[in-house]
């Protein structure tokens, strides 16, 4: 059995051809965020909009999706992952705590791990689903850690929800939870990714992470019914 | 029962149980019945009269569900004993077709227990221990324990699959799937062990062609060391005939067999999800996405231990299809290997599957079957990178 992914087109017209997968700053100015103790906020529109053109990183404050909602204090939304990634992977954004202090790589993770203990591996899930041209959004509303999606959450529906775990974690292959996380999956023609990740012990540097290694689990209902009948004809 | 009295030229029969007609008999074959429709799900005990009333309805209509005549041809049935020592039954006479049932050994059909279990709650089969027929219900505790085991939830999946249209089979083990032997297999074999000294394995030893093949050669042999040749032309064709049959087996089997069938089976070592790499966006930005490719993919390797350390999962099963001319004498290749899970067990992780394919114990897909609680069953694939 051949493995192939779901990728569903939404109806909507293409919004955006000009679109780049990741943002740059050639222009030499660096977009700017300020950590708010739960994400990085991004203030100046421009440069809000231009995260999300370009990669559609980050949420609007007051929109379910990109900042469209035309308000002036309308700002975009960052979370801990896709922060991280930004400021220290592609080197296009530099973050400041609430005083204003620049906050180095080393500052910004242990902050991170204080909210999510689990923020070392879902980095490393990130970067890796993002070395692979995915586009990455949070995944709380189904249950998991991320969604992933080609090219834009406008033009296609998510085509996995990605659930991280640590290597020794059983919860989610515990019959109900697996079981649970799958309907809620189904519903919206999405696969189950299990990524088991064993994270780096110690991280000082961004480069650090390379000491990471993921192995991918896809676990599918399979309908045996049809399956048989399919084959019959 | 009969009386006779010399005066009348009649015969009186008097039966002592009362027959059904022809029509009763039909009817009586396909009894319906309607569950009776009452409102919303109760999910807690409230003691009131509507309740009470609810109960005795719902008990009485079992009753009256259970409690039908039911009418079955008494000669559709194959009748096996089972033997407890063995837990196996052995069938005594069979009736209709059994292609797909019970193994035979020495000349006898045997059927496995849940096997059994299946034919003879699809009225198939009759049953006998100890001299007496079993009951349906007698046999589930004779073929399935009395005490709680993995052999229900193996007939369940085995009764579901059957029913929905697989051949299911015990699992066969990779090398125990008997490799057809052909006479050119005979002739290599000879050649090693004259050529080389090793011995020729049991398998060739066993097949028809060994000893034709081992005449031949002697002949051959014999010809040659003797050269005594009547026929010169004979002896050359026949060394021919050999090579023929010898190079075409050296250059199909490597490329048509192994090959395509391990590449088939296993996505390992290579990432699930790299489809979008071949976007025209990736190759446009593609120096700067390589340049976060640090995570990498892990690897396993194991060590001798690991891998004769048995893994904790099973395969029970094998699935064929029908329309595939699935062969009991000569089983194929299946079309998925089944593992069972009881409802408490928790999902195998990736390692455990992994571990599994770098075995190679598996001969086909995985299908991890799950019996829940309520005992029903649901079907799983694993994809793993």
């Amino acid at each position: 059995m051949q493995f192939t992914f779901a990728c569903k087109r939404k109806r909507c017209s293409n919004k955006n051809v000009n679109s780049t997968p990741l943002p740059s700053c050639q222009d030499g100015e660096r977009y700017k965020g300020r950590f708010t103790g739960l994400s990085v906020e991004i203030v100046d529109p421009e440069q809000a909009k231009s995260l999300y053109d370009n990669g559609c990183f980050g949420k609007g404050s007051k929109s379910r999706g990109a900042p469209e909602s035309g308000d002036e204090d309308e700002t975009l939304l960052l979370g801990m992952e896709e922060s991280c990634f930004l400021a220290h992977y592609l080197n296009v954004l530099d973050i400041t705590n609430s005083a204003g202090c620049f906050m180095d790589f080393h500052r910004f993770v242990e902050v991170a791990e204080e909210q999510n203990d689990k923020f070392l591996e879902n980095l490393a899930s990130y970067v890796y689903l993002k070395s692979k041209n995915w586009v990455i959004k949070s995944g709380i509303k189904f249950g998991g850690d991320f969604l992933i999606y080609k090219q834009s959450p406008r033009l296609y529906h998510a085509s996995f929800l990605v659930i991280v775990q640590k290597p020794g974690d059983s919860d989610h292959y515990q019959s109900k939870n697996l079981k649970g996380v799958q309907r809620v999956a189904e519903t919206s023609d999405k696969d189950v990714l299990l990524l088991t990740v064993q994270a780096p012990k110690d991280i000082s540097c961004p480069r650090d992470l390379q000491e990471a290694s993921v192995t991918e689990t896809i676990v599918r209902r399979f309908n045996y019914l049809t399956f048989v009948q399919s084959k019959q004809q | 029962m009969d009386t006779k009295t010399q005066d009348s030229e009649f015969v009186d029969i008097h039966p002592r149980n009362s027959y059904l007609s022809a029509q009763q008999l039909i009817a009586h074959r396909h009894t319906e019945f309607e569950p009776p429709s009452g409102g919303l799900k109760r999910t807690q005990n409230e003691g009131t009269a509507s309740e009470l009333e609810e109960l005795k309805r719902a008990q009485e209509y079992l009753r009256a569900q259970l409690s039908v005549p039911r009418i079955e041809r008494l000669g559709g049935r194959a009748l096996a004993i089972w033997n407890a020592e063995q837990q196996v039954a052995e069938v005594i006479r069979k009736d209709g077709k059994f292609e797909n049932f019970g193994y035979s050994e020495q000349g006898k059909l045997y059927l496995e227990y849940y096997e059994a279990m299946f034919l003879l709650e699809v009225g198939r089969l009759q049953l006998e221990y100890c001299g007496s027929v079993v009951s349906i219900e007698q046999a589930y505790v004779l073929l399935l324990g009395e005490l709680e085991s993995e052999r229900y939830s193996n007939y369940l999946v085995y009764s579901a699959l059957s029913r929905s249209g697989y051949i299911v089979v015990k699992h066969v083990r990779p090398q125990e799937i008997p490799q057809e032997v052909t006479s050119a297999d005979c002739i290599w074999a000879l050649l090693s062990e004259k050529v080389a000294d090793q011995p020729v394995p049991d398998h060739i030893k066993n097949s028809p062609f060994y000893h034709i093949a081992e005449k031949r050669m002697e002949d051959v042999k014999e010809r040659i060391t003797s050269q005594k040749t009547e026929d010169p032309n004979i002896v050359v064709e026949r060394i021919d005939l050999q090579f023929g049959q010898r190079k075409r087996m050296a250059d199909e089997r490597p490329i048509k067999e192994p090959a395509s069938k391990k590449e088939k089976l296993s996505t390992q070592g290579r990432s699930l999800v790299d489809q979008l790499k071949s976007e025209f966006t990736y190759a446009k930005f593609e120096d700067i996405f390589e340049k976060f490719e640090m995570v990498q993919l892990k690897t396993q390797d194991y060590t001798k231990e690991e891998l004769d350390t048995p893994s904790a999962l099973k395969i029970i099963f094998d699935l064929h299809l029908h329309n595939k001319g699935f062969k009991k004498s000569a089983p194929t290749t299946p079309n998925f290997n089944v593992i069972i899970l009881s409802s408490q067990a928790t999902f195998p992780t990736h390692d455990e599957i992994a571990k599994i394919k770098h075995q190679s114990l598996h001969t086909a897909p995985l299908l991890v079957i799950s019996v829940s609680e309520s005992k029903q069953i649901q079907a799983f694939l694993y994809y793993i990178s």
